[in-house]
C-alpha cells in the first residue's frame, strides 16, 4: 500500500517535467500581425508565414483591380476528404472558388494587402456571408495568399465552410463552439498551363507574368 | 514592389471568364453565356450581371425548409423562425483500475457509501484488487433549437448512460436537461427549466469539452445544492460573448434534477410530533419521549406502530435555493470549455466566484439511527453520490457553499483552478446523541453517549493545466485536486492526480480520443456518524439497535487507486 501511495507525487513530478518539455517546444500557429480590412463581409489581415526563409519571402506586388479579379476567377476548388472516398467512387469536379459579388468585395482590399504584404508576412483572407442559421453562424471562404516573385500562391482551409459567430454554443450554454479548423482542398486554376510549381516552395502557383502575356492584347 | 498589368480592358470584355460554372448553374446554360460574351452579343458587365443574379436567385430556388448538417442535423425553416438541431453523443469508456488492500477492507463506507433498501441503509463499498470494466460513460441524445425567433431557444438532454458502480440496476432514460433560453435582452437573458446550476467553472463546463476522461472528485463533491449539479430553477444572467463582466442570478428548487422537495420528507408517527420508524414492535423506539410509546404492549415503552403505518410528513418544504455568480473576462473570452483548443493568439483570462445557498436538506435522522427513519431515500443517495456521505445522519442542515476560479489561456497553454468551501450548519446544535439508554422500565430515555466530535465544514480544490502538443489537436494535460470533507475529521483527505493524453481527432471537441491516468488516495479516518465508534445503541446489554457494535473503520488506512481510463467520444 505504501509504495501505491507514492505513485501519486510520483505522477505529478512526471508531470510537470513533460509539461516542462512541451512548453519548451512551443509549436506555434501563424498569427496576425496587421489588419487590413475587417468588415462584416472581407477580412483581409496579414499573419506570419511559417515558410519563411531567405529564398522564399513574400514580394509586394501591385495588380490592378481588372487583372486581379480575372487572376480570382480562373481558380476553383475541390475538397479532398480525409476519408480515402475515391474508392467509392467520391470524385466529384472542382467548383469555383469565389463568386462574383465575392471578388467584387475582395479585390479592392486584396490589391491593397498585395502591395502592403512584408517579406515575413503572407495574406490571410475571408469573404464572409450569413449562414445557414445566420443569427449564428456564418459561411467563410479563405485561406491565404503568398506572391513570391512572379509565382502567385494561393492555399484555401475553407471553402464554403459554416464558422460558428460566438464562442459558446447559441443553444448548448455550456458548450463551447471553437472555429472549424482549416480543411483540405486541392486548388486548380485554368488555363492550367499557368498553373506551375514554384521551384522554390515546391509548391503549385499562377505564373503572374505568363497569365499576364497571357492576357494581353 | 513587383507591378503586374495589362493595357486593355477591351481584351478582358471579349473573352470568357476562365473557371468552372457558378454553383448550381447546368453546363449548356454556361456554354451559351460564354458563348454569347465571345460573339460579342453580351458586354463582359452584362455577363458578370448575369452570373451574379444567377448566384444571388439560388436562394429563392431553394425549398421554404433546409436541411443540413453542422454540429449536429439541423431543421430550419427559410425565414429562421424554427430551428430544430438533433445531435447524439457517445462516449464509451474502457477503465482498468487497480486498488490497494484497503479497498478490501475497510473499503469506503463514509464519503461514496452504497444506500440501499427501502430504509436507505449503509452499505460499505468493497472491491478487489483489479477490475476491468467496458461502459457507456456517456450516452446523451440532444433536441434543440429556437421557436417564433431565435431568441427563444430550448434545449433537451436525454441522458442513457451505463449504471454507476453502486447502482444495481440498469441504466435508464432520464430527463437530464429541459430547459427554456430567451435571449431577447443581452443585459438580462432567462433560463428556465431544469439545468445545470450556473455556479462553479468545472461544473459549468460540460463534460464534452474536458481535459481529462472525469471531473475531479472535489468538483462533484461541491455543487450549488450539495447534491446534484442539476436542478429545476430560473436563472437570470448576461450575454457571455457581449459583456466582459457576466453576473448569473438564480433559484430553484434545491432538491436536485427530476425531483422537489415534496419527495423530502420524514417518518411521523401516526401521532404527531413523534419520530417514525420501522421496527419490530418490542423494540424501543429512541429518542421517543414516553407520550411516544404505547406502555400497554409490554413494561418496555416501545413503537406502537406496525409497518406501513407511519407518516411521510412533510416539514419546512417552502425553502428555495438560492445562487449568484460572477465572471470576470479581464482578457478576451476563455470561456468554460478546457484547454485552448482554439489556439488564442492573444491571452484568455478570466476570474469567477459564485455562491450558493441551499437550506433545510435532510441528511436523515439526528440521532444516529439512520435505517430507521424513512426519510427520502433519493436525497440520501445524492448526497452519497457526490462523496458528502460523511454528511449523512447529521438531520437537518443548510448548505452555503462558496467557489473562487480563474483559468488563463495562451497559444495552446492553459492553467485552471478552482477552490471550494462548504458551510454545513446542522439545525440541530451541539454533538447528537447516539446511544440511550431507560433509566427504568417505562421511563423516557436519557443520552448516555453523545458523538465524540461534530460535523465540521469541507473545502477543497484543483488546478488543472494542459498544453496542446499539436495545436488544436493533441494535448497534454495534468490536475491535481484536494478535499478535506470533514474539516473536523483526521485522516480524511482526499487527494487526486491525474495526467490525460488528449487527441481531438477534427480540431474539435467533438470527436476525441482521451487517455487518463488518475491516482487517488483517501483517507477513511474522522468520524462518521453511524459508520464509526460509538456506534448507536441502545439499552446496551439487552438491546442493539439498529446497527452492530463493530465500525466500518475498525481497521483503518488509505484507499489507494490506481485507473486508467481510455474513452473514445463523439459528439455528432
Amino acid at each position: 500500500m505504501t509504495s501505491i501511495s507514492r505513485i501519486g507525487p510520483s505522477c505529478l513530478a512526471v508531470l510537470f517535467s513533460l509539461h516542462a518539455i512541451v512548453l519548451i517546444s512551443c509549436a506555434r500557429l501563424p498569427e496576425t500581425t496587421r489588419v487590413i480590412h475587417e468588415d462584416e463581409r472581407v477580412v483581409v489581415v496579414m499573419e506570419t508565414d511559417p515558410d519563411f526563409s531567405p529564398y522564399a519571402q513574400s514580394t509586394p506586388t501591385d495588380i490592378p483591380p481588372d487583372q486581379l479579379n480575372r487572376l480570382l476567377h480562373g481558380f476553383s476548388v475541390r475538397h479532398i476528404s480525409s476519408i480515402p472516398v475515391r474508392f467509392l467512387g467520391d470524385e466529384r469536379p472542382p467548383r469555383k472558388f469565389l463568386r462574383e459579388r465575392e471578388i467584387e468585395a475582395l479585390v479592392p482590399v486584396l490589391q491593397e494587402a498585395l502591395q502592403k504584404v512584408g517579406p515575413r508576412e503572407r495574406i490571410r483572407f475571408e469573404v464572409l456571408s450569413p449562414g445557414r442559421n445566420p443569427r449564428y453562424w456564418r459561411d467563410v471562404t479563405g485561406g491565404w495568399i503568398k506572391v513570391r516573385n512572379r509565382y502567385f500562391h494561393l492555399q484555401v482551409d475553407y471553402f464554403h465552410v459554416e464558422q460558428p459567430i460566438r464562442k459558446t454554443d447559441a443553444y448548448d450554454p455550456y458548450y463551447p463552439s471553437p472555429p472549424t479548423p482549416e480543411r483540405n482542398y486541392a486548388v486548380y486554376f485554368e488555363p492550367q498551363n499557368l498553373f506551375v510549381v514554384d521551384p522554390q516552395l515546391n509548391e503549385p502557383a499562377v505564373d503572374l507574368t505568363r497569365f499576364l502575356e497571357s492576357t494581353a492584347p | 514592389m513587383m507591378t503586374v498589368s495589362i493595357d486593355s480592358n477591351e481584351t478582358i470584355a471579349a473573352e470568357p471568364p476562365q473557371g468552372p460554372a457558378p454553383e448550381g448553374m447546368d453546363p449548356v446554360t454556361k456554354f451559351l453565356l460564354d458563348d454569347a460574351l465571345a460573339q460579342g452579343r453580351i458586354s463582359k458587365q452584362r455577363y458578370a450581371a448575369l452570373v451574379r443574379d444567377y448566384e444571388e436567385q439560388a436562394y429563392e430556388r431553394q425549398p421554404p425548409y433546409k436541411i443540413w448538417y453542422e454540429r449536429g442535423l439541423n431543421l430550419s425553416t427559410n425565414d429562421n423562425a424554427f430551428l430544430l438541431r438533433i445531435r447524439g453523443r457517445l462516449d464509451v469508456q474502457f477503465v482498468a483500475r487497480s486498488r490497494n488492500d484497503a479497498w478490501r477492507n475497510p473499503g469506503d463506507g463514509k464519503n461514496f457509501p452504497d444506500i440501499v433498501g427501502v430504509f436507505g441503509d449503509y452499505r460499505v463499498v468493497r472491491s478487489e484488487s483489479d477490475a476491468t470494466t467496458v461502459n457507456l460513460r456517456r450516452a446523451r441524445l440532444y433536441f434543440m433549437g429556437h421557436v417564433f425567433s431565435p431568441d427563444m431557444k430550448y434545449y433537451i438532454q436525454l441522458r442513457m448512460d451505463s449504471a454507476s458502480e453502486s447502482s444495481q440496476t440498469q441504466g435508464s432514460v432520464q430527463l437530464y436537461d429541459y430547459f427554456l433560453l430567451n435571449t431577447m435582452l443581452p443585459i438580462a437573458n432567462a433560463q428556465l427549466g431544469q439545468y445545470k446550476v450556473y455556479f462553479n467553472r468545472a461544473q459549468i463546463n460540460s463534460t464534452a469539452s474536458m481535459q481529462f476522461t472525469e471531473r475531479a472528485l472535489v468538483s462533484d463533491a461541491f455543487t450549488a445544492s450539495g447534491l446534484d449539479r442539476r436542478d429545476i430553477g430560473l436563472t437570470i444572467m448576461n450575454d457571455e460573448d457581449r459583456f466582459p463582466l457576466n453576473y448569473y442570478a438564480g433559484v430553484f428548487g434545491g432538491a436536485g434534477p427530476n425531483f422537489t422537495r415534496l419527495g423530502n420528507f420524514e417518518s411521523e408517527q401516526i401521532t404527531q410530533g413523534c419520530p417514525g420508524g420501522q421496527q419490530p414492535p418490542t423494540t424501543p423506539l429512541p429518542p421517543g419521549s414516553a407520550s411516544c410509546t404505547d406502555p400497554t404492549l409490554n413494561p418496555n415503552n416501545t413503537n406502537p406502530l406496525q409497518r406501513n403505518l407511519n407518516a411521510d410528513t412533510r416539514i419546512d418544504v417552502n425553502k428555495l435555493m438560492y445562487t449568484a455568480r460572477l465572471n470576470w473576462n479581464v482578457m478576451g473570452r476563455p470561456g468554460y470549455g478546457e484547454g485552448d483548443i482554439s489556439y488564442s493568439t492573444k491571452p484568455q483570462f478570466a476570474i469567477g466566484g459564485g455562491y450558493a445557498y441551499n437550506p433545510r436538506i435532510n441528511t436523515s435522522t439526528n440521532n444516529a439511527f439512520i435505517g430507521v427513519d424513512l426519510a427520502d431515500l433519493n436525497i440520501r443517495r445524492l448526497i452519497a453520490a457526490g462523496g458528502n456521505g460523511r454528511q449523512l445522519g447529521w438531520g437537518v442542515v443548510d448548505y452555503s457553499t462558496w467557489a473562487v476560479d480563474t483559468v488563463f489561456k495562451y497559444r495552446g497553454f492553459s492553467l485552471q483552478g478552482e477552490y471550494y468551501f462548504k458551510n454545513v450548519n446542522r439545525r440541530d446544535k451541539g454533538p447528537p446523541c447516539v446511544q440511550f439508554v431507560q433509566p427504568v422500565a417505562g421511563a423516557e430515555f436519557i443520552c448516555a453517549t453523545q458523538a465524540p466530535q461534530e460535523l465540521g465544514n469541507s473545502f477543497g480544490w484543483y488546478v488543472q493545466s494542459g498544453y496542446y502538443i499539436i495545436p488544436r489537436y493533441v494535448e497534454l494535460a495534468g490536475r491535481y485536486a484536494y478535499w478535506d470533507p470533514d474539516t473536523n475529521a483526521a485522516s480524511d483527505l482526499i487527494k487526486e492526480v491525474d495526467l490525460s493524453l488528449n487527441w481531438f481527432v477534427n480540431g474539435t471537441y467533438d470527436h476525441a480520443i482521451q487517455l487518463t491516468f488518475s491516482n487517488i488516495a483517501m483517507g477513511t479516518g474522522g468520524y462518521a456518524i453511524g459508520r464509526s465508534n460509538p456506534m448507536p445503541l441502545v439499552n446496551q446489554g439487552t438491546d442493539i439497535f439498529p446497527n452492530g457494535p463493530i465500525p466500518v473503520d475498525a481497521r483503518g488506512g488509505t484507499l489507494v487507486e490506481n485507473v486508467i481510463r481510455l474513452q473514445y467520444q463523439l459528439f455528432f
